[in-house]
C-alpha cells in the first residue's frame, strides 16, 4: 500500500503548475472566475482558453504524441484533474472532443477522418458534441428514434436530440441515429460524425433549474451527412458507442477531486456562519453532520482510489466506475443540500441577494440535482453493480 | 500509487478463509452458543497454527513482526465468520499496548504466549452505570509496597471467562480528575476473581462482570507509569479500532453475498427476486457501503501503521462508518431473506446481533464523532 507519487510524476505536477500559474486567464488565481454571460463571448472565453492549453500541450495530455498529446500514464492523467481542480480551471468547451471523439477515431476511425478531424478537435477550431438522448431515450438508449435513410452516397436524418451539452457551441457532433430494425434493439444504429453547421440542424437552448444554459435539444429535418462520415460499420454504433466509453477515463475522478474541495468550502462556511454568538461548527448537531460527510467524502476518493489501482493492474476500467459514479453523485447532492440548509432561511436568497459567496452555494445546490441523471441515472449505476459485480438477474425489458 | 493489500496479505488471508470454510464458518459461533467451548478453542489452536496469533508480535518474542495491515486479512475473515473470542482483543489491543508501553518483563510473560496461542486479553474497562469516559473510572486502586490493592465492579467484559488476564483500567488518584490519575494494570485470572455472566443478544460473545474485593497485584502489573493509563489506553484504542472496522468490513461482506445469493434463487411472481429492483438496488447500496467501509478500513490500519497525522480522524470516521454500514446491512439482509430471515435457522440473525455489539463497542458512537470533529480543530 502506497500513497505516494514518483518523482517522475511530482515532476510532472510541478511543471503543469508552474504553466498554470503563468497561463490562467487574468485574476482567475486571485479569485476572479466569473465566466461571460454574452453567448458569443463565453464561447470566444472558452475557446481561448483551449487554445492556450493546446499551445502549451495540456489539452490533450493523453494522446499519442505523434497527434499533439504527451502519451501521459493514467497517473499524470490524474495528476492532470488535481491540479485542474486545485486551481478551479475554466471548463474544457471540447471535453467530448478531446476526451471521447478523438481516441475513438485513432482506434477506428478512417485515416481521412483522423486527418480531417483529430487536429481541429485538439486546437479548438472544431468543438463537438454527443447526440444520444432524445425524448423519449433518455436511461434506455436502444430506444431511439432518429433515423437516417440512405439515399445515394448521402444519408438522411430526422428526429429530435436533447441533453446535448455545449451544442449550441459545437461544430460537430457524435451523433446515434437508427438506420435498420432488427430484433435486437441495439443492432440497427450506426454513428455518424454530423455537421452541425447545416440547414437541416437547429439548435434550441434548454433552460435549466439552476436557471444556466448548458443544454440544448437539436432538431434535425433533412439534416445530411455522407457515407465518409460514419464511423465504424452501418448497424454496428452501438459497439462504437462502447468503445468511446471506454476512453472516459477520468470524469470521475475530476468529481471525486471536486467534491474534496467543495466539502473544504463547506468546512468554511460552517466557521463563517454563527448562530448565538458561536461559529456553527462548533453546533453539536452541525458537528455531527459533518463528521459524516467528511468520512464519507473521504470514503469516495479511496474508493476512487482502490478502483484505480485496479485499473492499474487488470490495464482496463471494471464496472467498479458505476460505484464511484454513484457515490460522488448523490454525495455532492448531499453536500449542496446542507450547505444551503445551515444558512437557515436565508439560504434561500440567491443571485444578487445571497448572503455567501455570490450565489455560489445556491446554484450548486440546484445544480447538484443533475448530477445524479446525467451520464448515467443512479438507478442505472445501481442496476449495473446488481448484475455487472453481484450477478443479480436483469429485469424482463432488457 | 498502489491502494491495495499485496499479494501476500491477500494469499494468507485466502488460508484463513478456506480453514474457516472447512471448519464450518458460523457453525464455530453456532457450537459456541450451546456452550460448546472446546470447538471453538480446536479452531484456534488451528488459526494459531498459520501463524495468526503471531503476525504482529515482534519477532523477539516469537512473533512475525509484521504491521496492522498484515491483520487486516485475518480480521476480515474473522468477522466474515462471525468467529467469537478474543483475538481482535488480544492482538489488535494487548499486543500493541504491550508492545509500545510493556516493559522487558511484562513482554517476555506474555507476547510469547499470545504468539504460542496460550495466552488471551480481555479489557475490564466500564463500570455499572458509568460510561466509557475517564468521569466514570472510579475502581479504586492504591499502591502499598510493592503491591497495588484492588476494589470496585467492572462489567461488560468481553468474554470475560475465555480470557487468561484482563487490561484492567483503574483509578489510582482522584487528584487530577478526569483522565489523570488513571492507571492500566495487568491482571491474570485468579481463582479468586469471581466472573458473573451476562446475558446479550450476541450469544457468540460472553460478556461478564467481575467483582474485585481486596485484591492484591504485583506494582510490576502495571502499564507505564502511574497515573497514565489514559494516555496508554488511547494508543491501544486507535490500534483495536482500526482492527475493528476490518472485522465489520468482513461481517458486511458475508452478509451482502448472503442478500445476493439468496435474491438469485428465491423465486416469487415467476421470477427471482433479485430482478426486483425494490431488492436490487438495495443490495447495490449495500455493496456499495461495503467497499466504502473496506476503503476506510484499509486506509485507517495504513493511517495506524504509517502514523500519519490524520489517523485519528481516519481511524474514528473508519469506525464509525463500518459500524452503521454493518447494522443497516445486516438489518436489510433479515428484510430481503423475507419470514426465513427472521428465523434463528438462518444466519441472517448472527451478524444482526453482531453488527449491535459493536456498535457502542469501547466508546459510544457521539464519542467518536466528538473525536473526529476536535482531530479535525472544528
Amino acid at each position: 500500500m502506497d500513497f505516494s507519487f514518483t518523482e517522475k510524476e511530482e515532476a510532472f505536477r510541478q511543471e503543469l503548475r508552474t504553466w498554470l500559474e503563468e497561463h490562467l486567464p487574468e485574476g482567475w488565481h486571485k479569485g476572479d472566475r466569473q465566466l461571460p454571460k454574452e453567448l458569443g463571448e463565453y464561447s470566444r472565453f472558452l475557446r481561448d482558453w483551449q487554445k492556450k492549453l493546446y499551445e502549451g500541450g495540456w489539452a490533450a495530455i493523453a494522446w499519442p504524441e505523434k497527434y499533439g498529446g504527451r502519451a501521459a500514464t493514467l497517473i499524470e492523467e490524474i495528476i492532470y484533474q488535481q491540479e485542474m481542480v486545485r486551481v478551479k480551471a475554466p471548463p474544457l468547451v471540447n471535453y467530448v472532443g478531446i476526451h471521447m471523439v478523438a481516441p475513438t477515431l485513432m482506434q477506428i476511425g478512417t485515416e481521412e477522418q483522423k486527418d480531417a478531424y483529430i487536429q481541429k478537435i485538439l486546437t479548438g477550431e472544431e468543438v463537438w458534441c454527443q447526440g444520444y438522448s432524445e425524448p423519449n431515450a433518455g436511461s434506455d438508449l436502444t430506444a431511439i428514434q432518429t433515423t437516417a435513410v440512405k439515399n445515394g452516397d448521402k444519408w438522411i436524418i430526422n428526429g429530435q436530440k436533447v441533453w446535448t451539452s455545449f451544442g449550441h457551441l459545437a461544430d460537430r457532433c457524435f451523433l446515434l441515429a437508427r438506420t435498420s430494425r432488427g430484433e435486437k434493439k441495439h443492432k440497427g444504429i450506426t454513428v455518424f460524425l454530423l455537421d452541425m453547421n447545416q440547414q437541416g440542424v437547429e439548435t434550441r437552448p434548454i433552460i435549466q433549474m439552476d436557471g444556466k444554459h448548458e443544454f440544448n435539444e437539436v432538431y434535425l429535418n433533412d439534416a445530411i451527412a455522407y457515407d465518409t462520415d460514419i464511423i465504424g460499420e452501418v448497424d454496428e454504433g452501438w459497439k462504437v458507442m462502447i468503445a468511446l466509453l471506454m476512453h472516459e477515463r477520468t470524469g470521475i475522478g475530476a468529481q471525486v477531486f471536486t467534491l474534496e474541495q467543495q466539502f473544504q468550502d463547506l468546512v468554511g462556511l460552517t466557521k463563517e456562519l454563527e448562530e448565538d454568538g458561536r461559529p456553527l461548527v462548533k453546533n453539536p448537531f452541525i458537528r455531527k453532520t459533518m463528521v459524516d460527510l467528511y468520512t464519507r467524502s473521504r470514503g469516495s476518493l479511496l474508493n476512487y482510489y482502490r478502483n484505480l489501482t485496479k485499473t492499474l493492474k487488470n490495464g482496463h476500467p471494471g464496472a467498479e466506475g458505476s460505484m464511484d459514479k454513484l457515490i460522488v453523485s448523490e454525495l455532492t447532492k448531499e453536500l449542496f443540500a446542507q450547505s444551503v440548509s445551515i444558512q437557515g432561511h436565508r439560504g434561500i436568497l440567491w443571485k444578487e441577494d445571497a448572503v455567501y459567496g455570490d450565489s455560489y452555494w445556491q446554484e450548486n445546490y440546484l445544480y447538484s440535482f443533475g448530477m445524479t441523471i446525467g451520464g448515467g441515472t443512479s438507478e442505472i449505476q445501481r442496476n449495473t453493480i446488481a448484475e455487472r459485480i453481484l450477478g443479480l438477474p436483469k429485469d424482463m425489458g432488457r | 500509487m498502489d491502494f491495495s493489500l499485496n499479494e501476500e496479505q491477500e494469499m494468507f488471508g485466502n488460508y484463513v478463509r478456506k480453514y474457516l470454510e472447512d471448519k464450518g464458518e458460523t457453525n464455530i459461533a453456532r457450537n459456541f452458543m450451546k456452550g460448546d467451548l472446546e470447538y471453538y478453542q480446536s479452531i484456534y489452536s488451528g488459526l494459531v497454527e498459520l501463524g495468526c496469533a503471531g503476525i504482529n508480535i515482534s519477532e523477539e518474542y516469537g512473533g512475525m513482526g509484521l504491521g496492522a495491515l498484515d491483520l487486516v486479512p485475518v480480521l476480515e475473515e474473522w468477522g466474515r465468520s462471525n468467529m467469537p473470542g478474543l483475538y481482535l482483543e488480544t492482538n489488535a489491543l494487548a499486543v500493541p499496548i504491550l508492545e509500545m508501553f510493556g516493559t522487558d518483563k511484562q513482554k517476555k510473560t506474555y507476547l510469547p504466549a499470545i504468539a504460542e496461542g496460550t495466552q488471551t486479553f480481555s479489557i475490564a474497562w466500564l463500570e455499572p452505570g458509568g460510561s466509557y469516559n475517564p468521569l466514570d473510572i472510579h475502581m479504586a486502586a492504591t499502591v502499598e509496597g510493592d503491591e497495588i490493592l484492588i476494589n470496585g465492579t467492572k462489567t461488560l467484559i468481553p468474554d470475560a471467562e475465555l480470557a487468561d488476564s484482563f487490561l484492567l483500567v483503574v483509578r489510582t488518584s482522584s487528584d487530577g480528575g478526569d483522565k489523570e490519575g488513571i492507571s492500566l494494570l495487568l491482571l491474570d485470572k485468579t481463582e479468586q476473581i469471581k466472573i458473573r455472566r451476562q446475558s446479550n443478544i450476541d450469544e457468540s460473545r460472553q460478556l461478564g462482570e467481575i467483582k474485585l474485593e481486596n485484591v492484591r497485584v504485583s506494582k510490576e502489573s502495571l502499564i507505564g507509569s502511574l497515573g497514565n493509563g489514559w494516555d496508554i489506553l488511547e494508543e491501544g484504542l486507535l490500534a483495536i479500532n482500526a482492527a475493528l472496522c476490518s472485522v465489520m468490513v468482513g461481517g458486511i461482506e458475508k452478509v451482502v453475498e448472503m442478500a445476493a445469493e439468496y435474491a438469485k434463487i428465491r423465486v416469487q411472481f415467476g421470477q427471482p427476486i433479485g430482478r426486483f429492483q425494490s431488492i436490487k438496488h438495495r443490495i447495490a447500496d449495500m455493496k456499495v457501503d461495503l467497499e466504502t467501509a473496506r476503503s476506510l478500513a484499509y486506509y485507517a490500519n495504513w493511517a495506524l501503521e504509517n502514523r500519519t497525522d490524520d489517523r485519528v480522524q481516519a481511524i474514528a470516521g473508519a469506525r464509525l462508518f463500518a459500524a452503521e454500514a454493518f447494522n443497516r446491512a445486516a438489518g436489510q439482509n433479515v428484510q430481503i431473506h423475507g419470514g426465513i430471515g427472521f428465523t434463528e435457522e438462518i444466519d441472517c440473525h448472527l451478524f444482526v446481533k453482531r453488527a449491535r455489539y459493536y456498535e457502542h463497542y469501547l466508546g459510544s458512537t457521539h464519542y467518536y464523532y466528538e473525536k473526529v470533529a476536535a482531530a479535525l480543530g472544528w
